[in-house]
């Protein structure tokens, strides 16, 4: 082996992972749309835009976007919705997830054009017009269910769909289903609890 | 006012952080914001001899290449442990030299993230590469006896207390073993950002920080400008644990990055760079030699450490700090070495010392219990104190007796049979039930304190202390409010950014220890204040009968017996904190943690689905966020235990699992219940509040817990960690 094992400048001690899993997140991804999103070639060459229509919280947007762009970027940079959070750009933290047509994704591995014709929903568009709290955004204040705060946007949007699937039987199920969101600060007890809560007004909701 | 427990009382920023409303650094965009992305050196140590940036300038949209060609006028930033503000004392792309894998080499900026992205990944470098090495197996060369280094004395001047030694060859029972604790990363989940702006002449950061006031100086410094000029805003930290206590490397970058492009420039350093561009918690190794008499007293303890640092930086430890203080022990001698690696500088990362120290020690401890026959509770608390053995002052308030007491009966240690691999769980696993103690310096930093009470009733406070999810804002609130009957709603808080009060260094559990103190204080100076003016019924009712706009009163506060030259230290960005030991006495808070595992029979998988945990932090504030910050600092040491180390290849160096997937932190699924408990004592001898520390300490101890309880359920005695699957095979 040469003294190289990457020559690439971004990632010096592993091996192009993110080419990997961007790889295989196209490979598997559901969304087929992506293949008839329009790609402009403009005079700016590599960066050509590309026209993508999204729903975002129940408004319509069309965006002229760089076609490498993943959602999460296009959501925070150009939407200004930076309650979803940037914590790996790998798919692999969970501060990302936002729901797409209802499911939650890693917004980080989904490129913006995997998206055109989807509907987005973001932390700022689960509470209810009125100003009041989503069930599940009160039960994560009830039960303390965070710390710093940077990964509850995306623990409350995999919360919410934890709910929705209903994976929430029994403490070790919604372990389990919750377990792509990492919490640093620790805050898994509450954020357990807040589910359990949160999960009996959903329903009765 | 220390004599009453304070209330429970919501987390005062939860509302917006369940919203996605409050703002980290990285949440600043905007039109005309440029986006930058490091590119960084894949050889371990070296030169670079050329680099070439052609590709990167070429790529659509990149407007700016930096590498050490155009910025070798920037200064550096002088080392954190050594009268400076950095993280380590180099700043990298100011000189050809490499020492260490994963060093910047570049910094690409562009109209929008993709493309500086995709020019970081075209810059190439030619390198000259020099041997390097990377683990504590170093040359003797590459050794260093902290006692002869020129580290500061006594600071770090080996611990010594009677004749160990001799104590030890005398002792009836001795034990000697090995321990060896890996690199691992803080990883908080915000990754370090940066948002710098030039607005005429002057300079604004947008960064989570722990210490925003030596990331104002450290850049004045750095770029040849008054401090004056610049403003560091760092209202709530995504995490920090350590790992943002300093002016990071990447700061500067984005500074001179936005100066020279005359537009705002954000920089998000990649979780894979994070893990070459930050601190770390060092490798460690420590030799334990533990004597005690057949009555179980011990009589000597002798700690021996090996620590990693860098080649360029000496990154002093104080593991026997912690070691010589958890037992009333009358013979103790610490000796700590460092071991120069190729490596960016490591740090402190949550318990820094604490955490490893107490694991070789609390192991031992158990061990002796076992060689004894003896319960290992009844053994620690019969091996107590309250006077501290190094300097002979009394603690200042000690209930670590009481932590284990309440925690044994929290937990049900009366159940326990001692034999090890005695006790079964229904589904067959193996269960094992382990114990073990720690404590943390309580440490108290200088502070100034400052509260504005308008007549509209509104109340401003800022004092020096950063909000990074400890909790210190919910702390602050109820104080203000039991203080002053002022409504929540009324109060702003302007801690965390500069420009209102000294933003000193936010670490070592010394938060809450200054900030509630002083908050203390300087509601009392504003009801003195209060006091001349004509009496009415609320306190906004008399500034509005006097004709007052407002009143504001702002305090200077030090820690016990600490000089008044420390206010200089503390108005410019240095260090200015204390403990544990104070004229007179010596302050520590104190733990128990009680922790039950589970072995897979056939698979040997360990599960921890319980802990209980008793903490003696004195008199606790905010009884919701404190409970959070102990069960935090638990899953710290579930994972520090089972789960994280950073990976290294002697052939290449850098860290190979410099990911989120790799580099595995506990999830959900890896933790079962967590019963805290506070003693709730206060310590009114350190502060009038009563209030110790708490972030720390409620890590140290639960490694060897578990390491403990797994000895409890196999037999296996395992001084590794993490402690894995395989260990158990
Ligand atoms: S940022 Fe998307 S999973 Fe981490
Ligand atoms: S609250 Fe800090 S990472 Fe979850």
């Amino acid at each position: 082996m040469d003294d190289k094992p990457d020559g690439r400048n971004d990632n010096p001690a592993s091996v192009g992972r993110r080419d990997l899993m961007i790889g295989a997140t196209l490979a598997t991804a559901p969304f087929a749309k992506a293949a008839t999103a329009q790609v402009t070639a403009t005079q700016e060459g590599m960066t050509g835009r590309t026209e993508v229509s999204l729903t975002v919280n129940g408004e319509a947007k069309r965006l002229s976007l760089d076609p490498r762009a993943s959602l999460l970027d296009t959501l925070r940079e150009e939407l200004a919705l930076t309650g979803a959070k940037k914590g790996c750009d790998h798919g692999q933290c969970g501060a990302c997830t936002v729901h797409l047509d209802g499911r939650r994704i890693a917004s980080c591995l989904t490129l913006a054009v995997q998206a055109d014709g989807c509907a987005v929903t973001t932390i700022e568009g689960v509470s209810p017009e009125d100003g009041s709290l989503h069930p599940m955004q009160q039960a994560f204040i009830d039960h303390d269910a965070l710390q710093c705060g940077y990964c509850t946007p995306g623990q409350i949007m995999a919360a919410i769909a934890c709910v929705r699937e209903g994976h929430v039987g029994n403490a070790d199920e919604i372990r389990e289903y919750m377990s792509g969101n990492l919490c640093r600060c620790g805050a898994y007890a509450g954020i357990l609890a807040a589910i359990q809560d949160a999960a009996s007004k959903m329903r009765a909701g | 006012m220390s004599d009453m427990p304070y209330p429970d009382a919501l987390r005062v920023d939860a509302f917006d952080k369940v919203r996605g409303v409050q703002r980290y650094a990285a949440d600043n965009a905007r039109p005309g914001l440029a986006h930058a992305v490091l590119a960084t050196a894949t050889i371990a140590r070296g030169t670079v001899r050329r680099i070439d940036a052609a590709a990167a300038r070429a790529v659509p949209g990149v407007r700016l290449v930096l590498t050490h060609e155009e910025l070798n006028g920037l200064k550096p930033p002088g080392f954190l442990m050594g009268g400076g503000y950095g993280f380590q004392s180099i700043q990298p792309i100011t000189s050809p030299h490499i020492a260490y894998r994963g060093q910047p080499i570049a910094l690409v900026v562009a109209d929008n993230l993709e493309a500086a992205a995709e020019g970081a990944r075209l810059i190439r470098a030619d390198y000259a590469a020099e041997p390097h090495q990377v683990t504590l197996d170093a040359p003797e060369a590459d050794i260093v006896a902290q006692a002869d280094s020129p580290l500061p004395k006594p600071m770090f001047a080996d611990v010594k207390a009677g004749e160990a030694d001799a104590a030890y060859a005398a002792a009836a029972i001795r034990i000697e073993a090995d321990f060896r604790h890996p690199p691992q990363h803080q990883n908080p989940i915000e990754m370090l950002s940066t948002v710098a702006e030039w607005r005429d002449g002057h300079l604004t950061v947008h960064e989570g920080t722990q210490n925003a006031e030596a990331i104002r100086h450290g850049l004045a410094r750095q770029l040849g400008i008054e401090p004056e000029r610049i403003t560091v805003l760092s209202p709530s930290a995504g995490g920090g644990f350590g790992q943002k206590n300093s002016l990071q490397a990447h700061t500067v970058l984005a500074a001179e990055a936005a100066r020279r492009l005359e537009r705002p420039v954000k920089l998000v350093v990649t979780r894979a760079q994070i893990f070459h561009d930050s601190s770390f918690r060092p490798a460690s190794r420590h030799r334990i030699r533990l004597g005690a008499d057949t009555a179980g007293r011990m009589v000597a303890l002798i700690h021996e450490t090996d620590s990693q640092t860098s080649r360029h930086d000496l990154f002093p430890t104080q593991y026997t700090e912690l070691s010589a203080r958890l037992y009333g022990i009358a013979g103790f001698r610490g000796r700590e070495r460092l071991v120069r690696t190729d490596v960016q500088t490591p740090g402190y990362m949550r318990a820094p010392y604490e955490h490893p120290a107490a694991f070789a020690v609390e192991c031992c401890v158990d061990e002796l219990a076992y060689r004894l026959g003896r319960d290992p509770v009844a053994l620690r608390l019969a091996n107590d104190t309250t006077a501290d053995p190094i300097t002979g002052q009394p603690y200042s308030s000690r209930y670590l007796a009481e932590c284990l007491r309440r925690g044994a009966a929290r937990f049900g240690w009366d159940r326990r049979s001692m034999e090890p691999g005695s006790m079964r769980a229904e589904d067959g696993s193996l269960m094992g039930w382990g114990v073990a103690i720690g404590a943390y310096k309580a440490a108290t930093a200088a502070a100034i304190a400052r509260l504005r009470l308008s007549a509209d009733g509104a109340v401003t406070f800022s004092v020096g202390v950063h909000e990074m999810g400890q909790g210190i804002r919910t702390a602050i609130f109820a104080v203000l409010v039991r203080r002053l009957g002022v409504e929540p709603g009324r109060i702003t808080l302007e801690i965390g950014s500069t420009g209102t009060t000294p933003q000193h260094l936010t670490a070592g559990s010394w938060g809450t220890a200054t900030a509630i103190p002083a908050a203390e204080e300087v509601c009392d100076a504003l009801l003195r204040a209060l006091e001349t003016l004509p009496s009415r019924l609320s306190l906004a009712e008399r500034l509005r009968a006097a004709g007052r706009p407002y009143l504001e009163v702002e305090v200077s506060r030090r820690a016990p017996g600490q000089p008044e030259a420390v206010m200089g230290r503390l108005t410019s960005g240095l260090p200015a904190a204390m403990g544990p030991a104070y004229p007179g006495y010596v302050s520590f808070s104190h733990v128990a943690h009680f922790v039950e595992v589970r072995v897979e029979p056939s698979t040997r998988r360990i599960r921890v689905p319980r802990v209980v945990s008793v903490a003696d932090c004195g008199r606790v504030i905010s009884p919701r966020t404190a409970a959070s910050q102990l069960r935090g600092g638990v899953i710290w040491g579930i994972g520090a235990a089972l789960r994280e180390v950073s990976e290294v290849d002697v052939r290449y160096g850098g860290f190979l699992n410099a990911d989120l997937a790799e580099y595995v932190l506990p999830v959900h699924a890896d933790i079962g219940t967590i019963d805290v408990e506070f003693v709730d004592a206060p310590d009114p001898r350190l502060n009038a509040a009563g209030v110790k520390g708490l972030g720390e300490v409620s890590m140290v101890g639960v490694a060897p817990a578990i390491a403990n309880a797994v000895h409890h359920a196999t037999g296996r005695r395992l001084r590794a960690l993490p402690i894995r699957v395989e260990d158990l095979l």
